[in-house]
């Protein structure tokens, strides 16, 4: 916070209604880069990742210098961010945070996080799979840690295709073939579901196809949301939602769950995460499931953009930046995390250092998928992440008018190409408003 | 025929006359002082602990709103060097009133409004009524049955209801499309007599109880003297129990007004839960969370808020000033 009149303002409010708070406050002024084994330096970490108990325990017994206090938040789009925001706005934030992609540039705008690049040397950034240092490098400083590279792909029912002798598809035109198949073969079944309550959803698959909605200039943003690549990406699933070769339920909706079970939904266009998500949905349905490569608009040349993925970030308030930050590594680059993580939750994360995915690859029961290679096929569609597509400052703008559109698109109020621009405009008159320089257009 | 029963009504308090207490004063001077310094002690020490808790929820978190409100947050180069606060007026209130989403979300209001209230009133007096009535069996049941769904806390109703809203998966939906009703509660127009119903189980109940508890406490013989004047349960009904539970009337009506204006809860359960066409910015209230805490405009969120505040003030102010305005009238 730089704002000297709000100091006592904070102050007032802090004091009359979180005395307990701020005298816990009080207590972590702990600036020291490193503990000793009688006095450990103490890291508070908030995250909701699968896991993360799990990986805290497993830090926490083994190295005594640090000592780690988690404690579990409600998913991002369900509370957690709101609950960081306002921890950070009062100064009460814990010293490391688990935020997804999309969002990170929203905390660093609002001033909500530190830059680390100091500790991401040249050595350490070769760990990471490039893209997923791009993704936490903005205006030039490394703000995060990544975790994990979330590239989407494609989970189906093996058995359904087999028995109606649906041939997988590679591309797109082939999927909405598949989606004709699937539909024919059973009225009431689809071959996926687009979900109309995840702009990133739609996002990464125009992100796949090319588009690239934020570019950062010198000092200004270009915001380009009608190039050829998102407006064919629009086309195609407005025809495949006119057509109703999709349903359209929410996101792990008990809409989605329930179809999942009765097989009337017989694909699922996830991220790597996911995998482990619908394993423990329908685990009756154990080996019944494979995963391909995201269908892509050209054949043989595999692309993939991305849903979520975590990454951790020290916030500004934080005086244990170097603690926080080598804990922060050590969840993504050191083999017991990974063991412990994928080992003890049913997690799926495809590690954004590759010398982990061998670890997760051992750990990670592919049972369900019938024993399928699913890291093999993730680390490939996690190379295959379009390098170029960054989040701009104000992605809570975007996504919020971009999602707000798409409950309407689903319910055939308002289509695809007109939830883009409407998540062009508010994401530009955003931009304005916090006085930052915006050119628009392709 | 109402209006005169009402002031022969006994245990009416009567026109004020006169100050007797200050007569009754004045012989005893010392003692009435020591009265008077006990009684403001007494009120200190029992209204302290009001107004401290006051200050604390209310008042400092009001005026820091207020405060927020002039502020917004400016940002340069690309945006990732950190925002700077600037001073900025009644900029904040401008944005929120120019924004169409915050204007339609009052429109908003205003159908739900138009909806909820005359069901909400009308069923739960209606309801109150038989429960009073000479017809109603088992009271004590029906009472707590009706009041049982506010037992449960806003947010596990509005996930029920999702629940019975899905079609292929809610029984209800299933019922109406084999009885030939197709209806989708989120479709854009489905979605304001979504809410509605959710709000109605919700809070019929509790209105029931309160208008059953003054009914309960009319006097019963000036029933009996309307039955001997030959009134019959109608007439009873309308022009003696209603009157006589005005107050009652008037108080739900204003909580209800306001309780409408903090629409939030189910709406914003209903847009994330469900692929429903309920915006993040549905009801003045989301707008502001939205604005607050997607897209990190804590001043426009002040700004919203101080407004929902006054509009809610406003209302109020006028539906409490109609209805004196209409017991002056009357007495």
């Amino acid at each position: 916070m730089s704002r000297r009149w709000s100091r006592p303002v904070h102050a007032l409010v802090g004091a009359a209604t979180a005395l307990a708070v701020l005298t816990a406050c009080g207590g972590a002024d702990d600036s020291r880069a490193r503990g000793t084994a009688d006095d450990p330096v103490t890291v508070s970490f908030w995250a909701w990742t699968k896991g993360s108990q799990e990986v805290v325990d497993a830090f926490n017994a083994t190295h005594d210098t640090i000592r780690v206090e988690f404690e579990e938040i409600p998913s991002g789009g369900l509370g957690g961010y709101p609950k960081i925001a306002n921890a950070v706005k009062a100064g009460i934030a814990p010293d490391l945070l688990s935020i997804e992609y999309p969002q990170l540039s929203a905390f660093v705008s609002q001033g909500s996080l530190q830059d680390i690049s100091s500790y991401l040397t040249e050595d350490v950034r070769k760990k990471f799979l490039p893209q997923t240092i791009e993704m936490t490098t903005l205006g030039g400083k490394n703000w995060a840690v990544p975790f994990d590279a979330a590239p989407q792909v494609f989970y189906y029912r093996k058995d359904f295709f087999t028995e109606h002798s649906i041939e997988p598809p590679t591309t797109w035109d082939g999927f909405r073939d598949a989606a004709e198949r699937v539909k024919k073969a059973s009225p009431r079944t689809r071959i996926a579901t687009f979900f109309p309550d995840d702009p990133t959803f739609f996002q990464a698959m125009a992100w796949q196809a090319g588009a690239q909605w934020f570019r950062a200039g010198t000092d200004a943003w270009r915001i380009d949301t009608t190039d050829p690549a998102s407006e064919r990406t629009a086309d195609y699933w407005q025809g495949m939602i006119d057509d109703r070769l999709v349903s359209t339920a929410s996101s792990f909706s008990p809409e989605w769950t329930s179809s999942l079970k009765r097989g009337t939904t017989v694909g699922y266009l996830g991220a790597s995460w996911g995998a482990g998500v619908l394993a423990g949905i329908v685990p009756e349905q154990k080996g019944k499931w494979a995963a391909l490569p995201l269908p892509s608009p050209e054949a043989d040349r595999p692309a993939s953009g991305m849903i979520g993925g975590s990454t951790f970030a020290v916030s500004k308030g934080s005086t244990k930046t170097a603690a926080a930050v080598e804990f922060a590594l050590w969840m993504s680059t050191h083999e017991d995390a990974i063991n412990a993580r994928i080992g003890a939750s049913t997690s799926s994360a495809l590690p954004a250092a590759p010398a982990m995915v061998p670890i997760a690859k051992k750990a990670f029961d592919t049972g369900f998928y019938g024993g399928q290679d699913l890291y093999g096929l993730f680390e490939e569609a996690g190379r295959s992440i379009g390098p170029d597509w960054v989040w701009g400052p104000s992605p809570g703008a975007t996504n919020s008018a971009l999602g707000d559109e798409l409950g309407d698109v689903v319910g055939g109020g308002s289509t695809l190409p007109r939830a883009i621009r409407r998540a062009h405009e508010a994401t530009v008159a955003d931009l304005r408003k916090r006085g930052l320089r915006v050119e628009e257009g392709s | 025929m109402s209006a005169q029963d009402t002031e022969r009504r006994p245990g009416v308090p009567g026109p004020r006359t006169g100050t007797p207490r200050k007569t009754a004063r004045t012989p005893r001077r010392s003692t009435a002082l020591s009265t008077r310094a006990r009684t403001r002690l007494a009120a200190g020490a029992l209204l302290t602990p009001f107004f401290a808790l006051f200050t604390v929820a209310m008042i400092v978190p009001v005026g820091y709103a207020l405060w927020l409100s002039l502020f917004t947050e400016k940002q340069s180069g690309l945006g990732f060097d950190g925002p700077r606060t600037v001073f900025d007026g009644l900029g904040n209130y401008a944005t929120a009133l120019g924004d169409q989403a915050f204007r339609d979300g009052f429109w908003v209001l205003l159908g739900y409004c138009v909806f909820y209230i005359p069901l909400m009133g009308g069923g739960a007096i209606v309801l109150a009524l038989l429960l009073d009535s000479a017809l109603a069996r088992a009271r004590r049941f029906f009472q707590l049955a009706l009041f049982l769904p506010h037992a449960i806390p806003g947010l596990i109703a509005a996930l029920i209801w999702i629940y019975l809203y899905t079609p292929q998966l809610s029984p209800v939906v299933a019922a109406m499309e084999a009885g030939g009703i197709g209806f989708d509660f989120f479709s854009s127009e489905g979605t304001l007599p979504s809410i509605v119903n959710i709000a109605l189980w919700q809070w019929l109940g509790y209105n029931v109880v309160i208008f059953y508890a003054a009914l309960q406490a009319v006097d019963r013989s000036l029933l009996e003297a309307a039955t001997v004047d030959g009134a019959g349960a109608w007439r009873i009904a309308f022009s003696i129990k209603l009157p006589l539970i005005r107050s009652s009337l008037v108080m739900v009506l204003l909580f209800t007004i306001i309780g409408s204006l903090q629409l939030f809860t189910e709406p914003l359960i209903l847009s994330r839960g469900s692929g429903s066409a309920v915006t993040s910015t549905w009801t003045p209230n989301m707008y502001a969370y939205s604005a607050a805490f997607e897209r990190n405009d804590y001043g426009l969120a002040a700004a919203a808020s101080v407004l929902i505040a006054l509009v809610a003030a406003a209302l109020s102010f006028v539906v409490t000033r109609l209805t004196n305005r209409r017991k002056e009238a009357r007495s």
